[in-house]
């Protein structure tokens, strides 16, 4: 772990207008992550968690603050700027999953490898390595409306790793998960951490999930209240 | 339920809005359509009837044989009758009527003893019918005028008084004292053609029906109509025509006129009863209302096909729509059946929320219908046609809009009450099976309707058929549906291939069109419209060029001068000056084939024309690659007629001898030919070969003609032996240089029947001072009958031996002729021996019919040799006439009718009863482009809001707006190009098949000649280019704000 934190957050605001009302979903959110770490967010629902990733993924704009990941700053990148760095630097993990549909789980694995042109034969190879990675080599050529959710997730995961991203970010990966399979993806997840040396952000409900990681964050009402890796998790309220 | 559907059409207003453009389309097409079909059809109506000829509506009552005393209430009555048949409608009436022929005064006809004739005329427009030369109209009873020819034969002036004596073969009658007051010159094309001795003034041998010795006959006496039935003398005929105003027709009206038209013989014969010997109603008003009914009912099919077609389009669009609609509101309609509603609760707000976008739809399509049929009647064929109407709205449009609206509205409620299928990204089984029954079912009924379509007779009915109706829309959607089977593996193999690429965006577009059943959704309506439209488009040509092809080959030349009156040389040069074009004589009329006089009244039609310059003269399509200049090589003589030149009005000398004491005379026939080939024959009087010369009538009246025959009946007492007889005639030199002989090969030769009754015949040209004499001399034998034929004939031509003609199709099959046969046809009384060297599809101006084609002049020296030298003509044929103003000038000779081949094509195009047929066109191709582009907006923006989580997705995965723009685009094109080109290949194929199929005649029989399929390239590249554009544009309007839309708060929805 460098001196440099992978990840950096300050005094970040993000607030939304439905109608006459003001949501305020961030109000002041800083903190870092260090590279290699696996960092588990955690707040009820509509408490910000998402509107944070996707801040910080340069998918949603802050209305003050700065977050930089490995040293650049997002908030700062124009629409060219923010599709590489998401390209190169930052990938997600979505609670539904996120695959396209009419492609085959290798396709889909194959997608962000073809978005930085990769050549044919090293993506072949490194969906292959990808696959073999997640326990998926036998459903290289299913459709994701074949595969189980379980293994949707995992190709999910593949291909957030598949251009060898430095920062994972995963909104709720288990949450349409049964127990079961949500312990085998965040066992990948942990794994993947320690194989690949990659930052995961991950915001989650799950208590198992939470006890992988090494620090877990938590937010409410826009605001952060951290709490140390390995101390025991009290649920949220509406935790499903 | 009013407030669930009230809010969700508040919330869901651009889905709801494009539900109710569809079914607007629909219902404003059908609204179009229904006003074609009646409102403009019954102006085409009364404009057809308006604009009749006189012929085709005029009413004539012949009656023949009037006693004196009867006339005036014979003539009285007539009128009544006539024009009591034909109320409600206001009528006029011409009369006129021509007594039987009574005795002229002996002194008016000097050195005859055939006794001398005469018959007064009565008409009541006379004026209107000849020019008065000198004196005055007849204003007093006892006033006539007389032709101009009539009163040089008889020495008339005005001022003289003649008593027409007792009648010809009937009882007597007290005589008629009439006075000349004037000299009239008849006017051509004024009906002269009624007169007993067709305007000639004068008949010299002329046979009565009443009396069977020939007389000398003289007349008309022309008095006024009044005058004339208030005289006694007994009347020969009289006509009496009604002209009907039908200014301002309805159909009932005229229903009811061809009803009292049908039975009005027997009205007349009731009241005029025995006071005439023969009455009888003549009108083709009846069938002139027939033929209009039976092209409404043609022009009517072609529109319903169109509506049906268009309904078709609708109807697919707005399944499209409902099932997009349905899939769009799947989640809400699961949450509240399992909330409890019932299923008959969903179909209930489902029929209200349908029920009421048919009323708005039938609120707007009303008016929009109206409009549209206002603007398409504005258009050039309806226009021209003088169908332009204002927006105006009737009971069978509104009936048409609503029920339309309602039908699609029932579509719209079967689509949202059914259950939804699973969305997923292939098809179950069921769905397949249902789907290739479908397509299966469609093939096999376009597949019978083509068949129908082809199968049916030449002579079809005119009403519209259901085949000939449902054909097209069955065929065009068939064809669309197989299309997109064949579209679908074709996007396949190119996502296959696309996979190679290096990047995302062209695979993943080419994924995105080929794996999803989605992506295709409006692939049958794109197919579909396209081909529409397409097909629209070239079946508009195909009839157009049809109507044309029939134009040409109707009227068989550029103009047609068909003549009223016998050509008088000259002629020729006055058309030619009038029209500025290549113009010749032409014979048109019924033939005889050896024995056989055609089938069913309907006589062989022989055609002959100058076919030297058939490529300028004849039009009409010829089968393959021929040209009728190539098929006029082979019919036209090997070398021109020169003969001899004649001087205008120069006096022919001819004198000749006989050898021994039997007196011999011979009638000399001459036959001259004027600079456009028209032969006209002029007959001396007798010459007796006692060495006397002959001084002939002026048979040279007009410059430029020149001599290419004689003939020399020799007439001769009973007696017996042979004679060596010599005639020589003298023609005064025209002033040029050429030599006697003028390269002509003059031939003598002995006329038929029996050519051995003149031997050794000869003849020599020389130069003498006064002009060329042309020496013919021949031995004569005097065994037999004194009238039998002994004719000497001296041609400028050798004997030509057979005809060769072209035959058309129909001859060929009737008569079992090809090429190589040898026939005879019969003209006039002559038979010609023809030999067949071409078999033509047709022969122009005798479309269809059984008809011989040959070359004029041809024909004339094959007659010449046997001794005709009559030379019948019946029309004047022009090709490339120059300007507009032919047409008029050629008319104001007044030499007959003319038609054109331009104002035939106009009239088969833009004729009132017509017009719909274009106009119906017209609305199909826009009314398809805007379902098309309705249908591609919705989809994409349905597809789009279903895939907006997946474009943010892609949004995540690194990719930029463009790119994602880059991809939908890509995706959208990938699927619209491979079915607009499959639906321009099933329009073309059904263009190919059905468009010549569905052009009809007037009566509903196949055009002839057939109609040939016409793919008008510039026409369809530029609708396929509008469409391109248009989809393409809708398209990319749709992506660009969708993929801006396409941000963080959509990851926030699971799908």
């Amino acid at each position: 772990m460098s001196a440099e934190p992978l990840l950096r957050v300050r005094d970040v605001h993000r607030s939304f207008r439905t109608g006459p009302t003001v949501v305020h979903a961030l109000r002041g959110v800083s903190f870092d992550v260090a590279a290699g770490a696996m960092v588990a967010l955690v707040g009820r629902s509509g408490s910000g968690k998402t509107t944070l990733l996707n801040v910080i993924g340069g998918l949603d704009r802050p209305d003050a603050g700065t977050v930089h990941v490995n040293g650049t700053d997002v908030a700062a990148l124009d629409e060219d700027g923010l599709s590489r760095l998401r390209r190169e630097t930052v990938s997600y993990v979505f609670q539904s999953f996120g695959l396209i549909p009419v492609l085959s789980a290798a396709e889909n694995v194959a997608a962000p490898l073809r978005l930085a042109r990769v050549a044919p034969a090293e993506r072949e190879r490194r969906v292959g390595l990808l696959l073999e990675l997640v326990g998926l080599a036998d459903h290289a050529r299913q459709r994701p409306a074949e595969l189980s959710g379980g293994q949707q997730q995992r190709v999910a995961i593949a291909r957030a790793l598949a251009a060898s991203p430095r920062l994972l970010l995963a909104d709720e990966p288990t949450g349409q998960l049964d127990a079961e399979t949500g312990l085998s993806v965040m066992a990948l997840l942990r794994g993947i951490v320690e194989s690949e040396g990659v930052t995961v952000l991950v915001s989650t409900h799950d208590a198992v999930m939470m006890a992988l990681a090494d620090r877990v964050i938590r937010i409410h009402d826009g605001h952060l209240d951290e709490q140390a890796a390995g101390q025991p998790y009290e649920p949220v309220p509406d935790a499903r | 339920m009013l407030r669930l559907v009230s809010r969700r059409a508040r919330a869901q207003w651009p889905l709801l809005a494009a539900l109710l453009g569809v079914v607007t389309i629909g219902a404003t097409l059908l609204g179009t359509c229904t006003l074609l079909v009646t409102r403009t059809a019954e102006r085409a109506l009364e404009i057809a009837m308006a604009d009749a000829a006189p012929a085709a509506v005029d009413v004539t009552v012949y009656t023949g044989t009037v006693e004196g005393p009867d006339a005036r209430s014979v003539a009285a009555d007539t009128r009544a009758v006539v024009t009591s048949a034909l109320a409600p409608f206001p009528a006029t009436t011409t009369a006129r009527a021509s007594t039987v022929l009574r005795a002229l005064p002996p002194a008016l006809a000097p050195g005859t003893t055939v006794p001398a004739q005469a018959y007064l005329s009565g008409l009541d427009d006379l004026p209107a019918r000849a020019e008065l030369i000198t004196g005055r109209w007849p204003r007093h009873p006892g006033d006539a005028v007389l032709l101009e020819s009539t009163a040089q034969l008889l020495g008339l002036t005005p001022g003289r008084q003649v008593r027409l004596g007792a009648e010809l073969a009937h009882a007597p009658v007290p005589a008629v004292d009439v006075t000349v007051v004037g000299v009239v010159r008849p006017l051509p094309g004024r009906g002269w053609d009624r007169d007993p001795l067709a305007a000639a003034g004068s008949a010299i041998g002329y046979r009565d029906g009443r009396f069977m010795q020939p007389v000398n006959a003289y007349g008309p006496f022309l008095v006024d109509l009044a005058d004339l039935v208030s005289t006694g003398a007994t009347v020969d005929r009289m006509e009496v025509t009604a002209h009907p105003d039908l200014s301002n027709p309805n159909r009932r009206d005229l229903e009811t006129v061809a009803g009292a038209i049908r039975s009005a013989d027997r009205r007349l014969a009731g009241t005029l009863g025995d006071r005439v010997q023969l009455a009888r109603v003549s009108s083709d008003l009846s069938s002139t209302v027939r033929a209009a009914d039976d092209q409404q009912h043609v022009t009517a099919a072609v529109v319903l096909a169109i509506a049906v077609l268009g309904g078709v389009l609708a109807a697919t669009a707005l399944v499209l729509a409902g099932r997009l609609t349905a899939d769009l509101r799947a989640d809400e309609t699961a949450l509240r059946s399992a909330l409890g509603t019932s299923r008959r609760q969903l179909a209930a707000t489902a029929t209200l929320e349908a029920g009421l976008v048919a009323a708005v739809a039938a609120a707007l399509a009303t008016p929009a219908s109206s409009v549209v049929h206002a603007g398409l009647t504005h258009l050039p064929p309806l226009d021209r046609a003088g169908l332009t109407v204002g927006p105006g709205v009737t009971g069978a449009q509104v009936l048409a809009v609503v029920g339309g609206a309602l039908a699609l509205a029932a579509v719209l409620t079967v689509l949202a009450v059914r259950p939804v299928a699973a969305t997923g990204d292939r098809r179950t089984r069921r769905e397949l099976l249902t789907r290739s029954g479908a397509d299966l079912m469609l093939a096999v009924f376009a597949a019978a309707g083509w068949w129908q379509l082809y199968a049916q007779p030449t002579a079809a009915s005119p009403r519209a058929d259901a085949v000939r109706v449902l054909a097209p829309a069955l065929l065009l959607t068939a064809g669309a549906a197989l299309a997109l089977r064949v579209v679908l593996p074709a996007l396949r193999g190119a996502d296959r291939l696309a996979y190679r690429a290096r990047g995302l965006a062209l695979p993943l577009a080419l994924s995105e069109a080929a794996r999803r059943p989605q992506a295709v959704a409006a692939g049958l309506l794109v197919g579909l419209a396209c081909a529409a439209g397409t097909f629209g488009v070239a079946f508009d040509s195909t009839w157009h060029q049809s109507q044309r092809d029939q134009g040409a080959l109707s009227v068989g030349t550029d103009l047609a001068l068909t003549l009223s009156t016998a050509p008088v040389p000259g002629d020729g040069a006055v058309v030619s000056a009038a029209t500025a074009g290549a113009v010749s004589p032409v014979l048109h009329r019924g033939t005889a084939v050896g024995q056989w006089l055609g089938t069913a009244g309907d006589p062989a039609r022989l055609v002959a024309v100058d076919t030297t310059r058939a490529d300028a003269l004849l039009r009409g399509r010829l089968d393959g690659d021929r040209g009728w200049a190539e098929l006029g090589a082979t019919l036209a003589p090997p070398t021109r007629v020169t003969g001899l030149a004649v001087a205008a009005n120069a006096p022919l000398v001819l004198s000749g001898t006989a050898a021994g004491d039997t007196p011999l005379a011979v009638t000399p026939r001459l036959l001259l030919q004027d600079a456009t080939g028209l032969r006209t024959s002029c007959t001396g009087p007798a010459l007796p070969l006692d060495g006397r010369e002959l001084r002939l009538p002026s048979c040279a009246t007009a410059a430029g003609l020149r001599l290419v025959a004689v003939a020399l009946p020799v007439v001769a007492d009973p007696a017996g032996g042979t004679v060596a007889v010599a005639v020589t005639l003298t023609v005064p030199s025209a002033g040029s240089t050429e030599t006697p002989a003028d390269g002509s090969d003059w031939t003598a030769t002995s006329a038929p029947p029996v050519p051995n009754k003149v031997t050794n015949p000869s003849i020599t040209l020389s130069a003498t001072p006064a002009g060329t004499a042309l020496r013919m001399a021949a031995t004569v034998e005097l065994d037999g009958a004194p009238d039998a034929a002994r004719t000497l004939v001296a041609t400028a031509f050798p004997d030509p031996g057979p005809v060769p003609v072209a035959v058309s199709a129909r001859f060929a099959s009737e008569v079992g002729a090809h090429p190589g046969s040898t026939l005879s046809v019969t003209v006039g009384i002559t038979p010609v021996p023809v030999i067949v060297t071409e078999v033509v599809p047709t022969v122009p101006s005798a479309p269809g019919a059984v008809a011989v084609l040959a070359d004029l002049d041809m024909l004339s020296r094959a007659r010449a040799v046997t001794g005709d030298l009559t030379f019948p003509v019946d029309a004047w044929w022009v090709g490339h006439p120059a300007g507009p103003g032919a047409v008029e000038r050629a008319t104001a000779l007044h030499l007959g009718t003319v038609a054109t081949r331009e104002s035939e094509t106009a009239r088969l195009i833009g004729g009132p009863l017509r017009a719909g047929v274009p106009g119906a066109l017209r609305l199909i191709v826009p009314a398809a482009a805007l379902l098309l582009l309705a249908g591609v907006v919705l989809h994409v923006t349905c597809d789009l809001q279903v895939r907006a989580v997946e474009v943010a997705r892609l949004r995540g995965l690194g990719m930029s707006r463009r790119g994602i723009r880059a991809v939908l685009l890509g995706q959208h094109a990938g699927v619209l190009l491979p079915l607009l080109a499959a639906g321009a290949a099933v329009g073309a194929l059904a263009t190919g098949v059905v468009a010549p199929l569905l052009v009809r005649t007037d009566t509903g029989a196949a055009p002839i000649p057939a109609a040939q399929p016409h793919w008008p390239w510039p026409a369809e590249a530029a609708l396929l280019a509008v469409l391109l554009a248009g989809c393409l544009l809708a398209v990319a309007v749709v992506v660009t704000v969708q993929v801006r839309r396409a941000d963080a708060a959509h990851l926030r929805v699971a799908p």
